[in-house]
């Protein structure tokens, strides 16, 4: 797993490569409660990259989001590919997350 | 000198004389600065010398034989040569001396570095190790000052030990430090060093490495000698560094054998947990064939099962997954399982839904503040309409296979307990008439993996349940398990599987 971090304006942007899972889960969410940390924060995370997911990943976003949402901020997924957005529709997340189709379109909404 | 060689070759040299007086010398004596040491014939006078030869120490005269009433070349030369044998025996017995010495000195070095060994290994720390070997040091290498450093390979603080003598700020030690472990062998300061090298306050230094495992890991310095560093101190100082990384090596290992028991313990205590919480008895239903089972993978997951079968009451089971590994999870799924079970039993009038949409409500706050959620599946079984009612937060894989049809992948309605603060949830229905089957599984199932880090997926088990249907609950179980097994061997099980099979038979 590699993270890959950056900021976009005001969106700070976290695209994972790789497995994203309980064993790779710790320096996420290590960076996810730093950005979250901030009124307003504005966070996308860009899973193109991302070939698998367990429920310890989902449960490391599902935290960020909540922390958003705590601080008056958005949250935000995009790019997921076909295996990993099967894991969010199985476990009905896809109700629960705002996830866009690439992160230009997820950067477009979040910078407004 | 002579003096000494004198008392103890006394005869011998008595001997020399008295060939001398035999062959008609008037007297024979040994001389030192122009004195007589040793005089024969004794009680003699002394007499002119007729001949004399110096004895030779090294490069330089320490005395001479002085003769009386022989005067002939021959004589001379026997005299000079006596001379000789003298001088040589001098410088032998020197360095019988220096050997002694040297000896003495390795075997105090031997019995203090053996007296070094036994003090450190009580100790069950590094910084005790870092201070008993700068103390000891210090004493055998006749230093005025010392230290020790240490830099842990895996994480926690760096150590710097001074003995009470030194002063030296932290930084300084420190660079002195990193200069030695680029340098990568002992570093050897002494006061014809400039001023520039040496640190303030050190006149001379030797800073030794400690390696652990193949590296430079801790350091010893002794500084402020009397005499300088040389080869010997070196020599001894790398004896010293030695004991250090043998009885540092100890303590890392015996840190690691506690550290690995921790963790052996903590995952026993999940397993436990998870296993003795779950039923042990499969409830007996009528119009149900029911088999649960559950295999926590090594580092337990969250995964349970519970059946609520009471007399007037409906049959309400329940599965799911909370996520996370080890005790955290264990204690959470059991605090799940509790929730669910209490809302199912004592609920006026429980339907799936509502049991999901109060633990939710339960749970929630106590799960944000964690960062965890669950994945569940409560169904309740009607015997009238032979149907069973669920609801499903987010679980996956459930896999339903009429009578006579294909086997076909439930999607859950609803989000897992702990995403959302309010969660309607729904209840749908199934047929559950003799030969209908209901497979609830968990993650573990369809995330296993094989050597190519394949995954078993949920196609493959939707194939394995249309082949498996005909047999009972129990044998679907068993089969679905050595499947996933087959599937995955050579690769351990990442995550707990765990699975409930229901099968519709004559009531």
């Amino acid at each position: 797993m590699e993270m890959k971090p950056r900021t976009v304006g005001k969106v700070a942007v976290l695209a994972i490569e790789g497995r994203f899972d309980a064993s790779t889960a710790p320096p996420v969410q290590h960076w996810l409660e730093q950005v979250t940390a901030n009124p307003g924060a504005r966070v996308l995370v860009d899973l193109s990259e991302t070939t698998f997911v367990d429920s310890t990943a989902l449960a490391t976003l599902v935290s960020a989001m909540k922390r958003c949402q705590q601080v008056q901020g958005e949250f935000a997924l995009c790019g997921l590919r076909r295996p990993v957005l099967m894991i969010f529709e199985l476990t009905r997340l896809d109700k629960a997350f705002n996830i866009f189709v690439d992160s230009d379109h997820a950067l477009a909404v979040l910078s407004a | 000198m002579l003096v000494s060689l004198l008392s103890s070759q006394y005869d011998r040299i008595q001997a020399l004389a008295e060939a001398w007086l035999a062959q008609g010398a008037q007297a024979f004596g040994i001389f030192e600065r122009g004195r007589a040491l040793a005089y024969w014939p004794s009680g003699q006078r002394l007499l002119p010398a007729d001949l004399s030869a110096p004895i030779h120490y090294y490069d330089q005269i320490v005395g001479e034989l002085r003769l009386s009433g022989i005067r002939h070349k021959v004589a001379q030369q026997r005299l000079q040569a006596d001379a000789s044998m003298i001088g040589y025996i001098l410088q032998l017995e020197y360095e019988l001396q220096c050997v002694t010495a040297d000896l003495v000195t390795s075997q105090d070095q031997q019995l203090a570095l053996y007296r070094l060994t036994q003090a450190m290994r009580d100790l069950v720390t590094i910084r005790e190790t870092l201070a008993t070997v700068v103390s000891e040091g210090q004493r055998m290498l006749k230093g005025r000052g010392g230290f020790a450093t240490y830099v842990p390979t895996q994480g926690g603080d760096p150590l710097v030990v001074q003995s009470a003598e030194t002063s030296l700020n932290t930084e300084t030690i420190w660079r002195l430090f990193w200069q030695l472990q680029t340098a990568d062998r002992p570093l050897l300061l002494n006061d014809s060093d400039s001023d520039l090298l040496r640190p303030p306050g050190v006149h001379n230094l030797l800073l030794i490495p400690i390696r652990v495992r193949g590296m430079v890991v801790a350091s010893l310095g002794i500084m402020n000698r009397a005499e300088g560093f040389g080869t010997p101190e070196l020599k001894l100082g790398r004896a010293i560094a030695d004991q250090a990384s043998a009885q540092i090596e100890r303590i890392l290992l015996y840190q690691e054998m506690v550290e690995q028991a921790r963790l052996r313990s903590e995952m026993d205590l999940a397993r436990r947990v998870q296993t003795d919480l779950l039923p042990r008895t499969l409830p007996e239903v009528s119009g149900l064939d029911i088999f649960a089972y559950s295999r926590p993978a090594l580092q337990v997951g969250g995964d349970f099962f519970d059946f609520i079968n009471l007399p007037n009451h409906p049959f309400i089971f329940t599965i799911g997954d909370v996520s996370g590994k080890g005790v955290s999870a264990a204690l959470l799924m059991s605090m799940t399982r509790t929730a669910l079970h209490s809302k199912a039993q004592f609920m006026p009038s429980p339907t799936p839904a509502l049991v999901m949409r109060q633990s939710n409500e339960d749970l929630y706050n106590d799960f944000t503040r964690i960062g965890v959620f669950a994945t569940v599946f409560v169904g309740q079984y009607d015997a009238e309409q032979r149907a069973i009612t669920y609801a499903n937060a987010g679980h996956a894989p459930v896999i339903y296979r009429p009578y006579n049809g294909r086997a076909e992948l439930l999607l859950a309605d609803n989000t897992a307990i702990g995403i959302l603060p309010t969660n309607h949830f729904q209840n749908r229905s199934l047929k559950m008439a003799a030969g209908d089957v209901l497979v609830i599984a968990t993650d573990g199932f369809s995330d296993a993996r094989n050597e190519h880090d394949e995954m078993f997926g949920i196609e493959r088990l939707l194939i394995a349940i249309d082949e498996l249907a005909d047999r009972s609950a129990r044998e679907i179980a068993d089969a679905l398990f050595n499947v996933v097994d087959r599937f995955s061997a050579g690769h351990p099980q990442d995550d707990d599987q765990t699975l409930i099979v229901l099968k519709g038979v004559a009531p």
